[in-house]
C-alpha cells in the first residue's frame, strides 16, 4: 500500500533542508562546524550520506541502558513514522566482537548501507567503550618536586 | 498506474478498513524558494502602522546661533534661566533631537503576492506534509503516528462528538500525535526583549494543525482544540501557508479529517482540470518527473547515451607513485618484456661460468715485441 506519490525523493528532502533542519546543530567555532542530533546519523555529522532523517535506508547505533541498540530504518515504510524502524538490542554480555560481527551482517552484508560499514562498526565500538567498567588504578602515583617534599613534610 | 492511497483512522487511533485515494494537490512540486519569499511578504500583512510622534523633538523654539560665536550653527535652545537654554536641538545627533529619518505611519507595511505564487506556495505545503522526513526535519515528534499524511475519521467528528478540550486531547493522544503536543508544552519559554510587553510573552514551538471540513465535521471542534498548546484548526477551504509552512519551513504535521481529505480534490483539482472553487487553478507540475537523482543517472535513457568508460578496469592511472624498475621487477617487466627470458636462461651471467678469460696465443706479448 503506497500512501505517496513519486515526487518527494531523498535527494529532494535533503535539498529542503540541508540549510536548517532540527536535527542540525551549527557552531560558529571551528570554522563553522555542523553536526547532527539525529539518531540515526552514525558519525552525528550533518551531510547528506550520514543524514539519517532524509534517506529511505540508514543505521542508527545507540546506547540501550548498559548495551547496544542497532536501529535500521525500513524502506517499505517510509511513510509510517510509527512502523519505520526496526529495533535490536544486544545483550549486554555480548563480547565485543561478536557485536560488530552481527551489526556487519545484519547490515552491510546483506546489500544494506554498505558504505556505511566501517561507522557502523566504530560507533558500535564507541559505545562498548563507554559502557566498560573503568578498572582502578593499581598503584599510587609518585609524587615529584614540591607536590613530594610536601607530602614528605606532612607524613614526618 | 493506481492512485496511492491512504488508510482512514478512527478515532481509537486504529485503522479502518475504509481508505482514500491521495488527493492529487500531494503531487504537486515542492519548492522551498517560492514557499519562502510567499512566507516572508504574507508574514508582513499581519503587521500594525507604528511610528515616533510627528512633533517628537522639534517642541522648542530653537534657532541657529550663526557664525562668529565659535560654536555649531546648529539651531540652539533660546532663552536663559535653565540649563537647556542655549543646548543644540533638532538635529538626528543631538540629545533630545528628532531621530533620524522618523518613521511614518504611511510607510509601505504590507505586500501583494500574486495569487499564482500563493496558490502555489500553497499546494507545496501541503504536498511537503506528506513527507516524514521533512516533518521530522521540522522538528515534529512523530514517531508514534500510524502514517502520514494522517487521516482521522469524520465518523470521530459527528454530531459534535469533539466539543470538549478532554475529547479533543484524547482524539490527539490515540491517533499518535500526543508526543508532539507534549513537546510544544515542554518548550514554553519567555521570549527574549521587548515583545515581552507587547503582548508576545511567551515561545512555543507549533504542534499539529487540524483541518476539518466545516459543514461536515462541524465547528465545535474548533472551541475543543483551540486550548491545547500549538494545536491549529482550519478549515480545509481556507488553508493558510502561514500555518501549512510556519516560518518558510515545510512539512507541517497536519491531522486531517476524512472529509476535509476528501475535499482536497475538489478546492484543488488537479493538473489537468481545474479546481472548482479556485478560479482558473490548474495544479501546478512538476518539471523534472524524476526527483529522485541517483535513479536519473542509472537509468538506461542516460547510460544509454554515456561514453563507455575508457581503459575500463585496466585503466591508467593518474597521478602514482614513481616505481623503480631495477627493483620492482613487475614494472621492469612492462617496461622491457624481453627481461623475462633473458634472467630465465641466464643470459646476464653467460660468461660468468666460461671461467677466467684464456690469454690470446701470444697477441700481447708479439706486438710488443714489435715494437
Amino acid at each position: 500500500m503506497a500512501t505517496s506519490y513519486d515526487n518527494i525523493s531523498p535527494d529532494l528532502v535533503w535539498e529542503c533542508c540541508r540549510n536548517q533542519n532540527a536535527f542540525l546543530c551549527k557552531r560558529k567555532q571551528a570554522g563553522g562546524v555542523q553536526f547532527s542530533r539525529d539518531p540515526l546519523n552514525l558519525v552525528n555529522k550533518h551531510s547528506r550520506k550520514y543524514a539519517g532523517f532524509v534517506n529511505d535506508t540508514a543505521i542508527g547505533i545507540q546506547r540501550d541502558d548498559n548495551t547496544v541498540k542497532l536501529i535500521t530504518k525500513l524502506q517499505k515504510r517510509k511513510n509510517q513514522p510509527a512502523k519505520m524502524y526496526h529495533e535490536s538490542s544486544f545483550s549486554a554480555s555480548t563480547p565485543s566482537r561478536k557485536v560488530y560481527k552481527s551489526v556487519v551482517n545484519s547490515t552491510a552484508k546483506k546489500g544494506y548501507r554498505a558504505d556505511l560499514r566501517a561507522e557502523a562498526v566504530a560507533r558500535a565500538s564507541a559505545v562498548k567503550l563507554s559502557q566498560r567498567e573503568r578498572k582502578e588504578k593499581a598503584r599510587p602515583v609518585k609524587l615529584r618536586g614540591a607536590k613530594a617534599r610536601k607530602a614528605a613534610e606532612a607524613s614526618s | 498506474m493506481s492512485r496511492p492511497t491512504v488508510t482512514i483512522y478512527g478515532a481509537d487511533g486504529s485503522a479502518t478498513q475504509d481508505s482514500h485515494p491521495l488527493p492529487n494537490v500531494f503531487k504537486a512540486p515542492i519548492r522551498p524558494d517560492i514557499v519562502q519569499t510567499v512566507h516572508t511578504g504574507m508574514a508582513k500583512n499581519k503587521r500594525q502602522p507604528y511610528a515616533v510622534s510627528e512633533k517628537a523633538g522639534h517642541q522648542t523654539s530653537a534657532e541657529s546661533w550663526g557664525t562668529g560665536r565659535a560654536v555649531a550653527r546648529i539651531p540652539r535652545v533660546s532663552g536663559g534661566g535653565t540649563h537647556r537654554a542655549g543646548q543644540a536641538a533638532f538635529g538626528n545627533q543631538c540629545r533630545s533631537g528628532r531621530m533620524f529619518a522618523p518613521t511614518k505611519v504611511w510607510r509601505k507595511w504590507h505586500q501583494k503576492i500574486n495569487l499564482g505564487q500563493k496558490r502555489f506556495a500553497t499546494a507545496s505545503a501541503i504536498a511537503a506534509s506528506s513527507s516524514a522526513a521533512l516533518l521530522m526535519a521540522r522538528g515534529h515528534r512523530v514517531t508514534s503516528v500510524p502514517e502520514v499524511p494522517l487521516v482521522v475519521s469524520s465518523t470521530a467528528f459527528t454530531g459534535a462528538a469533539v466539543k470538549k478540550t478532554a475529547a479533543a486531547v484524547a482524539l490527539l493522544n490515540s491517533v499518535g500525535a500526543g508526543q508532539d503536543v507534549d513537546k510544544v508544552k515542554n518548550s514554553r519559554k519567555i521570549r527574549a526583549g521587548k515583545g515581552k510587553l507587547r503582548g508576545r510573552r511567551h515561545q512555543q514551538r507549533r504542534g499539529p494543525l487540524v483541518v476539518y471540513e466545516p459543514e461536515k465535521d462541524g465547528k465545535e471542534l474548533v472551541k475543543a482544540f483551540r486550548n491545547i498548546p500549538g494545536v491549529e484548526t482550519c478549515p480545509v477551504f481556507a488553508l493558510n501557508l502561514l500555518q501549512l509552512a510556519p516560518g518558510g519551513h515545510l512539512g507541517r504535521f497536519v491531522v486531517w479529517t476524512s472529509s476535509a481529505f476528501a475535499a482536497l480534490d475538489t478546492v484543488y483539482g488537479s493538473s489537468t482540470e481545474p479546481s472548482q472553487l479556485k478560479k482558473d487553478f490548474l495544479l501546478p507540475q512538476n518539471t523534472v518527473a524524476q526527483p529522485d537523482i541517483a535513479k536519473l543517472i542509472n537509468s538506461s535513457e542516460v547510460q544509454s547515451v554515456l561514453r563507455p568508460v575508457k581503459g575500463g578496469a585496466i585503466s591508467k592511472r593518474g597521478v602514482v607513485q614513481k616505481k623503480n624498475p631495477l627493483r620492482n621487477r613487475q614494472v621492469l617487466l612492462r617496461l622491457n618484456p624481453y627481461a623475462a627470458a633473458y634472467s630465465k636462461n641466464g643470459l646476464g651471467h653467460l660468461s660468468l661460468d666460461e671461467g677466467k678469460p684464456k690469454p690470446k696465443e701470444g697477441l700481447f706479448i708479439n706486438a710488443l715485441h714489435d715494437n
